[in-house]
């Protein structure tokens, strides 16, 4: 079949093949994913655990505000003790989780796979911050109405600087950030995994596509969905290589975490 | 520091222990340290090793570990692991000295597991290569020396450490005026001590006994002390020697069977004898080893006694053990409140705190090990020599941190819990001229309990 706009073949892209892709994709995470937890399971042996204080006791508030104590003490003493990098971590995370999950284009996706996802439509951020400025600016509305029309989304005049546009900006100079950092740990001469390379590269790789992609640069079908399914295939190699490489930490996080308030709070009552 | 030790490789031995305790050691604790790490070095900013170099920051220490694991455990660590370097069967000679150099330069003081956003105690991991480590023969001899003496429980043979602890007894009846209960079975209280704690402060110890009695408890000493400063195997990375040391104490303990067991040592041995020495052995024991400041603040408040104030400004510093491993924060600060109202927080506590750097990190003051290799007469070699001055350097550097948070904060006094932290912090503040006392706090606190 041929489209108005060339000699353009469809199905003869990047694009289809990424979609074709995405399932088999899905499967092999959760397969590796299986594989990993078993392997906690095949080595755990149950604690045998002493007591917990008996002298000076810990109320069950305390034990909660603890919980909170545990996930932030990182950041706190970080952004105390090594400023830059800290900073630059925490907000590539939450930079990262944004674009991930609520740009509009990212979210439509995720909904086409997971019809409940809609439920968060309203958080819906848009690609350019063009959308903002026209409804705050101009009073804009969209000429049809939809049923999440993205000005009239919880963002509002926000979205002049929470959009994909200048989130992808801020997110290239945190990976940036990062990619330098590991290599100023080769210069030190401190250890250093390929995973770390594996990882930020090609996250950087990734987002620069999606970035191409969305932005129709160069301006032509042919190399949009190239762009658009490079952007894909290179998202689903991170999704299949997670649960073998440090990406599972997003995961993994929590895990640690609350074993940490466990064993050091609700244990050993620590106050 | 490790030139001291790899003559004395045997490559053979060193494999066998890298097998046995990689083989014997993952469980899914330590399977999810070795995994999840993802090397993003937040860990550097707590370790008190990493003023030396940041060689020794927990990730790149721990590193080793988990090159050792990939190989064993993991695909791609036997396959492209090997092409790239990420993972290793044995390790070569220069690697063995490098091993040894970094279990010298960690005191498992748990900072690193805080601050990590993966929860990951790096500690454990160096704790794994100190095993392999003494497995393969590769302890500082002095060290090993002392330690032996203790697992085999030759130590009170040796007649200074006896005079030490007999007249340490006879100090503490001479101060009472009258004879002291020893060996009394349940009573509230079991004061513990060990010979290191009577070597160092026994002072402190005297003190003790006076508040026990002006508080009139039902309390009792021991009559011969259960280790130099046991278990000295859990530090060196003998596990099957703590086991034996371990269980001469529990045997103890349960035959005394006292409501409370009183450390005045907030080093490795109050999370030693509280926790593992339980989990270890599988028993929920009746009684509650405690740290005397736990039980002093709970008598505060409940208002067994009062105390006198001074008008200094005083700080604590948060043993590492008895804070980040034990869990205990708020009982020394319900003192140190009491004590002065000009109580001040050093910048670095609670589980943030700075660590003194010795404890696992070198066990000691040099001068103090050759000491105590002086008292029980291990002849104390060239080697041995260079590898124990060697230890200093980490002390200076983490001193610092210590001292300019002491300055800081302008503190008269530095009141801590734990005898390796009093000796390593006065050790810094002498060496950078500060203007201040490191004490226990017992020391400052014993003259000022008045019983309500």
């Amino acid at each position: 079949m041929q489209i108005p706009f060339g000699p353009y073949p469809v199905g003869l892209n990047l694009y289809p093949l990424a979609l074709d892709l995405f399932i088999p994709t899905i499967f092999i995470f959760f397969a590796g994913a299986s594989y990993r937890v078993t392997r906690y399971f095949a080595t755990y042996n149950k604690p045998f655990i002493v007591y917990g204080t008996q002298v000076r006791g810990i109320s069950q508030g305390e034990k909660i505000i603890e919980l909170f104590n545990t996930f932030a003490n990182s950041s706190r003493v970080g952004i105390k003790r090594k400023p830059a990098t800290t900073a630059a971590g925490l907000l590539m995370h939450i930079v990262l989780v944004l674009i991930i999950f609520l740009l509009a284009q990212h979210m439509i996706f995720w909904a086409y796979y997971i019809p409940p996802y809609k439920i968060l439509f309203p958080l819906a951020l848009p690609e350019s911050s063009a959308d903002g400025q026209l409804a705050f600016f101009r009073g804009s509305n969209p000429y049809t109405s939809t049923p999440y029309p993205f000005v009239h989304d919880i963002w509002g005049p926000l979205t002049i600087i929470l959009n994909g546009q200048y989130l992808t900006y801020l997110l290239l100079i945190f990976l940036a950030i990062y990619l330098a950092h590991k290599f100023s740990v080769v210069v030190e001469r401190l250890s250093i995994r390929a995973g770390d390379w594996w990882f930020f590269v090609l996250l950087f790789i990734d987002v620069v596509l999606g970035f191409l992609a969305t932005s129709h640069i160069p301006n032509n079908v042919f190399w949009y969905d190239n762009l658009l399914g490079a952007h894909i295939l290179i998202a689903e190699i991170i999704i299949v290589t997670l649960p073998f490489t440090r990406g599972f930490h997003m995961f993994e996080f929590y895990l640690g975490k609350i074993r940490e308030w466990y064993f050091m709070i609700m244990r050993r009552g620590m106050k | 520091m490790t030139q001291v030790i790899t003559e004395q490789i045997n490559m053979e031995a060193l494999k066998k222990a890298i097998d046995d305790v990689f083989y014997n050691q993952i469980d899914s604790t330590i399977l999810y340290y070795l995994q999840s790490c993802v090397n993003c070095k937040a860990c550097e900013a707590a370790c008190p090793f990493t003023s030396t170099s940041l060689k020794y920051s927990p990730v790149n220490k721990a590193e080793v570990a988990r090159q050792l694991y990939r190989f064993r455990f993991t695909v791609w660590g036997r396959t492209i692991g090997r092409a790239i370097g990420g993972s290793k069967k044995y390790l070569k000679l220069e690697e063995v000295e490098t091993m040894v150099d970094y279990v010298w330069h960690c005191t498992n003081c748990g900072a690193c597991m805080f601050v990590c956003p993966m929860g990951i105690d790096s500690g454990a991991l160096v704790d794994l290569l100190r095993q392999v480590a003494f497995k393969a023969g590769l302890v500082p001899s002095i060290y090993k020396e002392i330690e032996q003496l203790e697992v085999s429980g030759k130590y009170w043979e040796v007649k200074a450490f006896r005079d030490a602890w007999e007249g340490l007894i006879s100090k503490m009846k001479s101060q009472l005026g009258k004879d002291i209960p020893l060996d009394k079975k349940s009573s509230e209280v079991l004061f513990y001590a060990s010979i290191y704690e009577a070597l160092v402060y026994p002072d402190v110890l005297m003190k003790v006994a006076k508040i026990l009695d002006t508080l009139k408890v039902d309390w009792t000493f021991m009559s011969k002390p259960l280790g130099i400063r046991p278990p000295l195997g859990l530090i060196l990375g003998d596990k099957e020697g703590a086991a034996e040391v371990m269980k001469r104490i529990l045997d103890y303990f349960t035959d005394m069977s006292p409501k409370y067991v009183m450390l005045t040592s907030g080093g490795f041995e109050y999370p030693a004898l509280r926790y593992t020495m339980h989990e270890v052995f599988e028993i929920k024991p009746k009684y509650e080893v405690v740290h005397v400041t736990e039980l002093l603040a709970k008598w505060y408040e409940m208002k067994r006694f009062t105390i006198e104030s001074v008008e200094e400004a005083i700080t604590w510093h948060d043993p590492c053990q008895l804070g980040r491993r034990g869990g205990v924060f708020e009982a020394p600060r319900v003192l140190m409140k009491a004590l002065s109202k000009n109580f001040k927080e050093l910048p670095s506590h609670g589980v943030n705190s700075i660590c003194c750097s010795r404890g696992g990190g070198g066990c000691g003051l040099p001068t103090m090990i050759e000491e105590m290799a002086k008292l029980v007469g291990i002849t104390i070699d060239d080697k041995s020599k260079k590898f124990l001055d060697s230890t200093i350097v980490p002390l200076i550097n983490a001193g610092k941190l210590k001292v300019d948070e002491i300055n800081k904060v302008k503190a008269s006094e530095v009141l801590t819990g734990c005898p390796v932290c009093i000796e390593s912090i006065s050790f810094a503040v002498n060496y950078y001229h500060a203007n201040t006392q490191v004490k226990h706090i017992v020391d400052l606190l014993a003259d000022r309990i008045k019983k309500v």
